[in-house]
């Protein structure tokens, strides 16, 4: 082979891989809320926090019952 | 319009995110703490099932509308704690979800008026915005999916409150826009206007943060 064309060849082929990566690194988003929704996705709820919510919700009195709680109570 | 709620998705922290810290000072000493399970109240009017299904939207609109992790973390539980307190005033005319969703905004919008307040900021001119254009090239691309939550909060951080607010309640495919109408005050005709604005101040100011 032509070791001009074995270079063209290779460079090429460096160039695809490069592309190729930066392809698999960069994402795009069709629209705003698709970008949140990713970011909502991936953001966690701190852990301690139910336990947090869960002291302190052992602390207060029982809350009077909805409607709907009631009427499902009573059948 | 409903979706079901996504869940056990892999997490990935950055700056912008925040990290998961121990409560100590609520945990009793001992061998162990009891399980979430038997506190009392907790399961009690299936509060925890309530907790499990909403704590993620409810922590994430309070994180980007706020714009501080710590103080995410409190609204969360503040706002978990008067919906707990509140249960029986719970109509059903609404769903859940957009019942937690008021009393978390006009909670954050309390602490940011009180933050505000205290700091005498004022947001820019919101008629800036109006005239706000973006780039049609790849507006919302990213290099690095790590830095999505940075960059969000950033464009965030610098847009009118109002669109702020908007673009997140939207982004839940649980809201309908005329749900997101009533908890906002407005029309729904207002609010796909005011969104479509929104999302062209985002798209603008999000390529600035490259």
């Amino acid at each position: 082979m032509d070791p001009k064309t074995a270079k063209l060849q290779q460079q090429q082929k460096e160039e695809t891989v490069e592309q190729t990566g930066q392809h698999q690194a960069a994402r795009e988003f069709a629209s705003v809320e698709e970008m949140l929704r990713e970011d909502a996705a991936q953001t966690e709820v701190p852990p301690a926090l139910a336990r947090r919510v869960a002291d302190s919700i052992a602390r207060e009195p029982k809350p009077p019952r909805s409607w709907w709680q009631r009427w499902f109570a009573r059948r | 319009m409903a979706k079901p709620v996504e869940a056990g998705s892999a997490f990935a922290f950055d700056e912008a995110r925040p990290k998961a810290v121990p409560d100590s000072t609520t945990r009793p000493a001992g061998d162990g703490p009891p399980s979430i399970g038997d506190q009392p109240n907790w399961q009690s009017l299936g509060f925890g099932a309530i907790y499990e299904e909403h704590s993620r939207q409810i922590f994430y609109l309070a994180l980007r509308f706020l714009g501080d992790p710590t103080q995410a973390e409190d609204a969360t539980h503040d706002v978990f704690l008067k919906a707990y307190r509140k249960l029986g005033e719970f109509r059903g005319d609404s769903a859940m979800r957009t019942w937690l969703y008021r009393i978390t905004i006009n909670h954050c919008k309390n602490l940011l008026q009180t933050w505000h307040q205290r700091h005498m900021v004022n947001n820019a001119d919101d008629s800036l915005w109006e005239t706000a254009v973006a780039s049609s090239e790849s507006p919302l691309r990213v290099l690095e999916i790590k830095e999505l939550g940075q960059r969000i909060q950033k464009t965030l951080d610098v847009l009118p409150e109002e669109y702020r607010l908007l673009l997140l309640l939207v982004a839940d495919q649980q809201m309908s826009y005329e749900e997101i109408a009533t908890l906002t005050e407005q029309s729904a005709d207002a609010v796909r206007g005011k969104l479509h604005r929104a999302r062209k101040a985002f798209v603008a100011q999000f390529q600035k943060f490259t």
